[in-house]
């Protein structure tokens, strides 16, 4: 069953925007917000087929009014944790050590951390790799409180919202604390879509360690980490990439099947092919 | 729909079922383990109980708590800052080789610890938990809302309650903020819970952000049969005012700390019953440490009864409580307790200590028209001996009616009352009225 693919027509949101060539035109988050628009009563846009109850239900954070909802059944949480797992791996990361949030708790970078933060996902990314997990609350006030679980938490890497860079660096420095030669790396992301590469730069000053870029579309359950070594971002084997004609690219995931995510446009983008040194057989976008 | 009642008839199991003599035997029981493990093999309280001169070995009864050592978050924050680390010796089950763990951070403005937690917490503290919602009426059936912040203990907490009772889950974005409400009238209308736990001043900003889209409170609570409010004291009147604004027919309290007391209404609402399956709690005077008799205020301290990730004994967490032991018509073998608020919020005024609960509940109690008013309590006034409330002006007969709760403070409390009344004020001060000075209150608005 797992391998099958969803039957797309039978998705309202897929049905209506069906091809010539049996597969959906690429859509955005504002073809999904209209959906939702038009169709009030679906929580799910379209993407849920109609009177199916998922087990895990998750309002995309970067939706306008009305927020949208995508679906998960398992073991479609576990597969997406993976995704996650194998980037902070790509990064490094070790067995026995913390890795620290400074976000909502509702965002999937959090959320995948932990069999603990959600429901019906058997093992998240710390589970799968031996790791602690803690998570501060993803609001500027909260900067201080994120300062002092450096000190006395010590995480080895600190995954956190890119809003909350300035913040943080801020109560770092206020509290004569600093992240260099404590944490590892760091990796901030937007709600929806990438850092620019110069607030990365950016980051990284401010925070006195390497800061790596995170790829995030939770319409599409996107999550692709920027690789320290050719600066793209390796795109997990559960995703499928495809260059569309305006110099954009469009996103398939392999493993959502109660939400089916085909053909998301994340915009402007270029499939930069396989061959890094750290992991040969990826894909890779730059963006 | 299961009335109340027989809500309250349906244990959760067993232990439910326990005579109060037996659940205190049972406590008894629980504690002696815990304390002889925590002397062996929690390196923090071996250290205390030498100290304090406590021997595990000796604890016979619930009598002799008194022999144990008080902790608070002073003691748990200055042992962190010895040893630099968030491990200070209360962590079972964690070491070199443990599985990994989770974090979660302590509430409150004194300072931030750290709760561990570990598989063995999930499932013990998740099934005490299941026993809490299933007392305040969750039953399966429609989605779970999951809004706790993944900061909070709670938050490991929800996902294990909707996989315990099989229930879908809803997972709403941000965080539980007052900005946020909006996306949470938007999961409850798209979900229809019949069970939600909220923050108590979110419901009012639920209620705000749905006026603002234009949707009733009672619309948005539609299909919600029980409701359970936390992080703060209601009182009788707060609770009509929840339903009458919600047109839930179960308002439920549940009151706890992060590290490990919880209680909960039955559906008597009449105190709080401790959860015992991992908790156990006293109230005493904290000048003497004596045990206080039922009705009496004091410090509510309390022990974890198993044993797994942060184990709090004894401990103290500065909420102050009234403990009932009398038998509870709902059948329920563990006492009642009421957490009425912080002490930091507690304030002198004529020849009585006071907290924001007292005056809210005696603002109701004398004009019951003023039910789930929202107040502030002035510094400034307090500084001159006198209460002075700003008070959200009522629609009808406002000076009638304040004119009547200043004449019925004045008399309940024997001080000097002035009410003035504003047009309005921030919905996070909806509940229980904050102490602020003037310049705050007008500020925050």
């Amino acid at each position: 069953m797992a391998n099958v693919p969803p039957d797309l027509a039978q998705y309202p949101f897929y049905r209506a925007r069906m091809q010539n060539d049996g597969r959906p035109a690429p859509w955005t988050l504002t073809d999904l917000e209209e959906f939702a628009r038009t169709h009030p009563g679906d929580p799910f846009a379209g993407r849920a087929l109609p009177g199916v109850k998922p087990k895990v239900a998750l309002q995309i954070e970067a939706t306008a009014e009305p927020p949208v909802w995508t679906a998960l059944n398992p073991p479609e949480p576990d597969a997406w944790a993976k995704v996650l797992a194998r980037m902070w791996a790509r990064w490094g990361i070790a067995r026995g050590e913390t890795i620290g949030f400074f976000d909502y708790g509702s965002s999937p970078l959090v959320l995948l951390a932990s069999g603990c933060y959600v429901a019906y996902l058997g093992r998240g990314a710390s589970d799968r790799l031996g790791l602690s997990a803690i998570c501060n609350d993803g609001v500027a006030a909260m900067a201080p409180r994120m300062a002092g679980i450096v000190e006395a938490v010590k995480p080895a890497a600190v995954v956190l919202r890119a809003d909350l860079v300035a913040p943080f660096a801020s109560a770092l420095e206020a509290s004569g604390r600093v992240l260099t030669g404590r944490v590892r790396w760091a990796a901030m992301a937007e709600v929806e879509g990438v850092p620019t590469r110069a607030s990365a730069v950016r980051a990284a000053e401010a925070l006195g360690v390497p800061v790596y870029r995170i790829l995030r579309s939770d319409a599409a359950f996107l999550l692709a980490g920027e690789c320290p070594s050719c600066r793209m971002f390796h795109l997990d084997r559960s995703y499928r990439a495809e260059s569309l004609p305006a110099g954009e690219v469009a996103i398939t995931a392999g493993f959502a099947r109660s939400c089916p995510a085909v053909r998301y446009n994340i915009g402007a983008a270029r499939i930069a092919g396989r061959g890094c040194a750290i992991e040969p057989s990826e894909e890779r976008i730059e963006c | 729909m299961l009335k109340p009642d027989a809500i309250a008839a349906e244990p959760f199991d067993d232990l439910d079922r326990l005579s109060p003599a037996e659940l205190d035997r049972w406590w008894e029981r629980k504690l002696r383990a815990v304390f002889k493990a925590a002397a062996r093999e929690l390196p923090y309280y071996a250290q205390r109980f030498s100290s304090a001169g406590f021997d595990p070995a000796g604890f016979r009864t619930l009598a002799d708590l008194r022999g144990v050592p008080i902790s608070t978050k002073s003691d748990l924050l200055a042992a962190q800052a010895a040893g630099g680390s968030n491990a200070i010796g209360i962590e079972y089950g964690v070491g070199p080789g443990s599985a990994p763990l989770t974090l979660s951070l302590s509430s409150g403005t004194a300072g931030t610890t750290f709760i561990t937690h570990t598989a063995r917490w999930r499932r013990l503290q998740g099934r005490s938990s299941c026993r809490a919602h299933w007392w305040a009426g969750l039953r399966p059936g429609t989605p779970l809302l999951i809004s706790a912040p993944a900061w909070h203990s709670y938050a490991a907490i929800q996902p294990f309650i909707a996989m315990h009772f099989g229930m879908p889950c809803g997972i709403v974005s941000g965080t539980f903020l007052p900005r946020f409400a909006d996306r949470i009238v938007d999961a409850m209308v798209a979900m229809r819970p019949r069970f939600i736990s909220m923050f108590l001043p979110m419901v009012f900003s639920v209620l705000a952000a749905a006026k603002q889209k234009g949707v009733r409170g009672d619309e948005v609570f539609a299909g919600v049969e029980s409701m359970v409010v936390t992080g703060a004291p209601i009182t009788p009147g707060m609770r009509d005012h929840l339903r009458q604004l919600t047109r839930v027919k179960r308002v439920a309290e549940i009151a706890g700390t992060s590290e490990n007391l919880l209680a909960v209404d039955c559906a008597r609402a009449d105190g709080l019953h401790l959860v015992p399956d991992t908790c156990h709690a006293e109230v005493i005077d904290r000048e003497t440490a004596r045990p206080l008799a039922d009705g009496e205020r004091g410090a509510a301290v309390h022990s974890s009864v198993v044993l797994a990730g942060s184990v709090y004994l004894r401990y103290d967490g500065g909420d102050i409580a009234v403990m009932n032991h009398s038998p509870c018509p709902c059948g329920l073998p563990s006492p009642r307790i009421k957490l009425l608020g912080r002490r930091e919020d507690s304030f002198t005024i004529g020849a009585q200590s006071l907290l924001p609960y007292d005056v809210q509940l005696a603002l109701e109690q004398e004009v019951p028209e003023l039910n789930g008013s929202a107040c502030v309590i002035t510094r400034e006034g307090l500084a001159e001996g006198r209460l002075r409330l700003l008070l959200i002006e009522p629609e009808r007969s406002p000076a009638a009616l304040l004119e009547a709760a200043r004449l019925g403070l004045a008399r309940k409390f024997d001080v000097p009352v002035e009410i003035t009344p504003v047009r309005d004020l921030p919905l996070r001060f909806k509940g229980v009225p904050p102490i602020l000075s003037e310049p705050e209150a007008v500020e925050s608005l």
